[in-house]
């Protein structure tokens, strides 16, 4: 295991109440460069919670995020993405009134100016086309975003995020809408992230791939870790499959045991 | 087209290719509208000579209202923040002036730039608390800072002469300025639109362009991608009260005489929405299209059916954006690129 010692995202006692509602309580986090992070959890267990609070769009009740070291915990969105924290929201929320690469082009404008160059609408258009390259969306830059498939809408949000140029990458159910063929280039194009050292999270609802992917999986129960660890371990875990994910997830937990021992051995 | 294009900065003509960024097409796209620009600036100052007087100060105020239109779309049009409440900055610009001229015998030219820093600052400190709120609330909200405003000036009557109004001195040894003449404020109220809506062509295509219409689509997102949604908000709003205030500065010098219902009626208000709104806003082209034809045809109604103006302009204005509920030049851009130009359909399409 090559594991880099310094994390770029360092979350620690993480709590968020929503009036009488513990949505997150006491998570500790860790995002490490070139690594990935599963969350998994059933409706409601917190785990887009969780991917707010460590990004700015909603603010923790208790605890602490550090991005590389800099405490971050009671900042905007803008300020983490400006410090290379970028995100994909659930439901997509593309600019509807700007064309696919003008949407694109806007993560470009405003990412931080780490090359010193200038970031102008133009240098922006030419970046925003490179991303929809890289994600499956060449030649469709002049098209609206409501004119897109579904999976054509959540390469957008990748795209979108990507344009920012990030370190951190967090994905929530990136993968939620997408056709059995859909998926393993999307899985791809994750990988090939993660080799470029980003560190990753994915929030996921499909197990099998959670279970194909990720370096190591958090649980998420009632805003709680239930467990952590490496996915094999994860989800042949009794207790996770029985008293965690319940009648609804079983027999998809066991058939991502099955993928599991078929890939990452 | 591709004036009508510069608002939401796409592009008709052919799919861009990455090999190519910097096309004939992009150049064109953003030299076009200051081509345009001059051309209208030019066209404007040779009509003037052929203008009887009473056309000249007809055409003078469309001038004024293609600036507040324009100014009213950096806030309203472009970041999607309907301020109802923005002859509050029209009328602080017009008693700002006023009373730096009368009290602090001030020059005109000066107490219009100060009236305009003036507009900036307080839309600047009312924006704080004003743009934490979202459509209906924020346009409540600033309907109530300019009726606010109205009684302000009306219940200081030592200083602004309250309801009876403040008279400016424009002639005679007692005034600052002299008045500027029918072609001196046609002339003022040409500039300022061609003013205003340089800054709009500027900012429709800059970073600042970008974040205001980022943040109309959905603003948990623009702020993802790094935009400082608060300070985008607060200078589109400033900005937009800057210009606003400039030109109630203007206004009320060519006034000679103002009062505060006048001054702060909300009837002005409403007029740079609806103009904005059926020209097409977050456009640049927009507001100038939807100034010049509301204020020519209701200058028209009222010559031909004085009885019945209002109410056959309230008509017009009803069937207008029943028709074309996204506005004159966005219907033309969706058109064109569609190739789909039945206006039921568009009826359709947006389906109110």
């Amino acid at each position: 295991m090559n594991e880099s010692p310094e994390p770029i995202v360092r979350a620690r006692n993480l709590s968020k109440r929503f009036g009488g509602l513990m949505a997150v309580r006491g998570l500790d986090l860790d995002l490490y460069p070139g690594r990935l992070l599963g969350v998994i959890g059933p409706n409601g267990a917190g785990k887009s919670t969780a991917i707010n609070l460590l990004t700015g769009h909603a603010r923790p009740t208790t605890g602490q995020v550090l991005v590389d070291g800099q405490d971050l915990t009671a900042a905007r969105p803008w300020r983490f993405a400006r410090a290379g924290v970028a995100r994909t929201f659930q439901i997509v929320k593309p600019f509807r009134g700007m064309t696919v690469a003008d949407n694109v082009a806007v993560g470009a404008l405003f990412r931080a100016r780490t090359d010193g160059g200038r970031r102008t609408v133009t240098a922006a258009r030419r970046a925003a086309l490179e991303t929809l390259d890289r994600v499956g969306l060449g030649g469709k830059g002049d098209l609206a975003p409501a004119e897109l498939s579904t999976a054509d809408a959540r390469r957008l949000e990748l795209a979108k995020a990507l344009a920012l140029r990030p370190r951190v990458l967090l994905l929530d159910e990136v993968l939620a809408g997408l056709r059995r063929g859909e998926i393993d280039p999307a899985l791809q194009l994750i990988d090939s992230l993660r080799r470029d050292g980003l560190a990753l999270m994915m929030v996921e609802h499909v197990m099998h791939a959670v279970a194909t992917i990720c370096d190591e999986v958090v649980v998420l129960h009632h805003g709680e870790v239930l467990t952590t660890g490496k996915p094999a371990a994860v989800f042949s875990d009794d207790r996770v499959i029985q008293a965690y994910l319940g009648e609804r997830f079983a027999r998809r937990a066991a058939e991502a045991r099955r993928a599991t021992e078929g890939n990452v051995r | 087209m591709s004036i009508v294009d510069v608002g939401q900065g796409q592009e008709v003509a052919g799919p861009a290719t990455p090999s190519a960024p910097v096309t004939a097409a992009s150049l064109r796209r953003r030299t076009t509208p200051w081509v345009l620009l001059a051309a209208g600036l030019l066209f404007g100052i040779g009509l003037q000579p052929q203008l009887y007087p009473a056309q000249e100060r007809l055409v003078s105020t469309v001038l004024m209202f293609v600036a507040l239109a324009t100014a009213w779309n950096l806030i309203g049009g472009f970041a999607g923040y309907a301020s109802f409440g923005q002859v509050a900055f029209f009328g602080l610009g017009g008693y700002g002036t006023a009373l730096m001229m009368v009290h602090l015998n001030m020059s005109f030219w000066l107490a219009m730039a100060a009236s305009a820093v003036v507009a900036f600052l307080f839309a600047a400190l009312v924006g704080a608390p004003l743009l934490r709120l979202k459509g209906h609330y924020f346009a409540i909200a600033t309907l109530g800072v300019a009726e606010g405003l109205r009684e302000v000036v009306t219940n200081l009557p030592k200083l602004t002469g309250g309801g009876g109004g403040i008279t400016i001195p424009t002639f005679g040894p007692n005034a600052p300025t002299r008045w500027l003449g029918n072609d001196g404020f046609y002339l003022l109220f040409l500039f300022l639109a061609v003013a205003v809506v340089a800054v709009a062509i500027v900012v429709a295509s800059s970073r600042g362009g970008y974040a205001l219409r980022a943040i109309h689509q959905d603003e948990d997102a623009a702020a993802a991608m790094g935009i400082n949604t608060t300070l985008a908000k607060t200078l589109a709003f400033a900005g937009s009260a800057a210009l606003t205030g400039a030109v109630g500065s203007a206004r009320a010098f060519q006034l000679q005489t103002i009062y505060p219902d006048r001054s702060f009626d909300v009837a002005i208000t409403v007029l740079m929405v609806v103009m904005v709104v059926l020209g097409g806003s977050g456009t640049v082209l927009g507001p100038i299209i939807g100034a010049i034809s509301v204020a020519f045809a209701s200058e028209w109604l009222r010559t031909n059916y004085t009885d019945v103006h209002i109410f056959l302009l309230g008509g017009m204005i009803i069937v207008a954006v029943v028709l074309l509920p996204q506005g004159f030049t966005n219907y033309v851009r969706d058109a064109v690129r569609a190739r789909r130009f039945s206006l039921l359909e568009n009826v359709r399409r947006y389906r109110l």
